[in-house]
């Protein structure tokens, strides 16, 4: 259950700038601190937001080290908590441990953003108190990483961000095979290939779900052309 | 001719054995799908899970054709489904020629209909008093499923649960929901490669989708590695190609 607190929070996040509404999590999270990086597989390659301070030497030490939670949940694409950083296991992450103690992290917590195998990045909270997350807290995290995958997208094209379409529709299969069917014909990364689709839907005033069903029953093929601006990179295409 | 205990015992030993070891989720509730379809003697089943928001997403389906997968989708609003997700009670020996079926979920019971079913029910998977999805089962006879065939589709709803919350994820995070969206890319990931396979072997998404799946069980290869492989670019897609071309016909 996602808790009124972050239900408005996350409606804030669909429509406006989205640093201040990231930051305001903080709190129904219990966390002293947020970042939002964007990376694939293979790591981060960049901080995208901050709220400072812990957040920031945390990304600097992973970013450094080159090892942390981060990385495995971007490597794993499946969530990383670590209620408790001074009691993991000494060959996960041999330097960071004691490196995150100098910065008073206590526990960290990474949820990736993605979509199937499209990987964006990574939202990381940090808090000085060590303890897990609430089970309500695990789930506010959750809806709060699914509404940064789309606007991490969005950052590719923000055009798109048109407030009548709130939420990708996710639950229709056929999104995701006419995805990666665009992603076949155009020869490009399956999270421009997503991209390309809403552009055509958006431009055309169409349904998404409606023009990927026409993709996928080769009705419609979308002509080959650059970027409209700058997409991220799919790291994972590669 | 097996009796429906010899039946039973089977698919027993089949999940016994699978949940021990090191399990594809997708693959497993895709088999489960099928017992399900056999045991129950219905037409079809999918198993459905809800994401963050709340809204239900097919994991697996009995038969993975675009159009039974697209039925079950439209489960995500509408539906004995989305009822039984909300409350937790099944809908059981629901009718779905019935004009009060029509008026309900108008969209999802002429698609049912046109899909060929006429009845369907919905029972809860269920986690420590929370449900996290439904098990939809669709007949194509209108007749009501017997009191101990629901105890069993039950039963085989827990064993779904069971699978979804056991998978083995690279970084092990424990926690349920974390879990539950895993399992929701995994899934993704599948139709993702669906796509890419269909257009580089330019065919239709199921067909390409039976030779992907035909080679993953030929290889002993996890369905949701394979996918994550042909995403990611490091699976050449050409050998799966060609090795189907050497073998009968799979079928969906």
């Amino acid at each position: 259950m996602i808790s009124d607190r972050m239900a408005e929070i996350l409606r804030r996040l669909q429509t406006n700038d989205w640093s201040d509404a990231v930051a305001d999590a903080a709190e129904p999270l219990g966390v002293d601190g947020i970042s939002v990086s964007a990376g694939s597989g293979t790591g981060v390659t960049e901080i995208l937001w901050s709220s400072g301070g812990i957040s920031d030497g945390f990304e600097d030490l992973q970013a450094t080290l080159g090892q942390g939670p981060g990385p495995d949940s971007l490597a794993a694409g499946t969530a990383v908590r670590v209620p408790d950083l001074t009691r993991v296991l000494e060959d996960r992450w041999p330097a960071l441990v004691t490196e995150a103690s100098v910065l008073s992290v206590g526990a960290v917590f990474c949820f990736p953003l993605r979509i199937g195998a499209i990987t964006l990045g990574v939202l990381t909270l940090v808090r000085s108190a060590c303890g897990p997350l609430t089970a309500g807290q695990g789930d506010d995290a959750n809806a709060l990483a699914a509404v940064l995958t789309k606007r991490v997208l969005d950052l590719g094209f923000p055009l798109l961000s048109a407030p009548e379409e709130e939420s990708l529709p996710y639950h229709h299969a056929v999104l995701h095979q006419a995805t990666g069917m665009v992603s076949a014909q155009l020869s490009v990364s399956l999270a421009e290939a997503l991209l390309r689709l809403r552009a055509h839907a958006y431009s055309n005033s169409l349904n998404l779900t409606d023009t990927a069903r026409d993709i996928v029953a080769r009705r419609l093929r979308l002509a080959p052309e650059p970027p409209p601006m700058n997409v991220i990179d799919d790291a994972d295409e590669d | 001719m097996t009796t429906r205990n010899e039946q039973l015992t089977e698919v027993f030993v089949e999940v016994a054995d699978s949940l021990i070891d090191d399990f594809d989720v997708i693959d497993f509730l895709q088999n489960l799908s099928v017992r399900c379809v056999e045991l129950l003697d219905v037409a079809a089943v999918g198993i459905l899970l809800a994401d963050e928001s709340d809204r239900l997403h097919v994991l697996a389906a009995s038969d993975e054709h675009t159009r039974l997968l697209e039925l079950f989708a439209l489960q995500h609003d509408q539906g004995p489904c989305v009822e039984c997700y909300r409350d937790g009670r099944p809908r059981v020996g629901v009718t779905l020629t019935d004009p009060e079926a029509a008026t309900r979920w108008p969209q999802f019971a002429r698609s049912a209909q046109d899909t060929g079913f006429v009845a369907t029910n919905a029972l809860p998977l269920r986690l420590r008093g929370r449900v996290i999805g439904a098990l939809s089962l669709f007949q194509r006879n209108p007749e009501p499923l017997a009191a101990q065939d629901l105890s069993l589709a039950q039963a085989l709803a827990d064993v779904a649960t069971i699978a979804i919350l056991q998978q083995r994820t690279l970084a092990h995070s424990e926690a349920e929901r974390d879990q539950l969206q895993y399992a929701l890319n995994s899934r993704i990931v599948i139709e993702q490669v669906k796509g890419i396979l269909a257009e580089r072997w330019q065919m239709a998404i199921d067909e390409s989708f039976s030779i992907f799946r035909a080679y993953a069980r030929a290889h002993s290869r996890k369905l949701s590695d394979l996918a994550r492989a042909i995403a990611d670019g490091t699976q050449d897609t050409d050998t799966i190609r060609a090795f189907s071309a050497h073998r009968p016909w799979p079928r969906a």
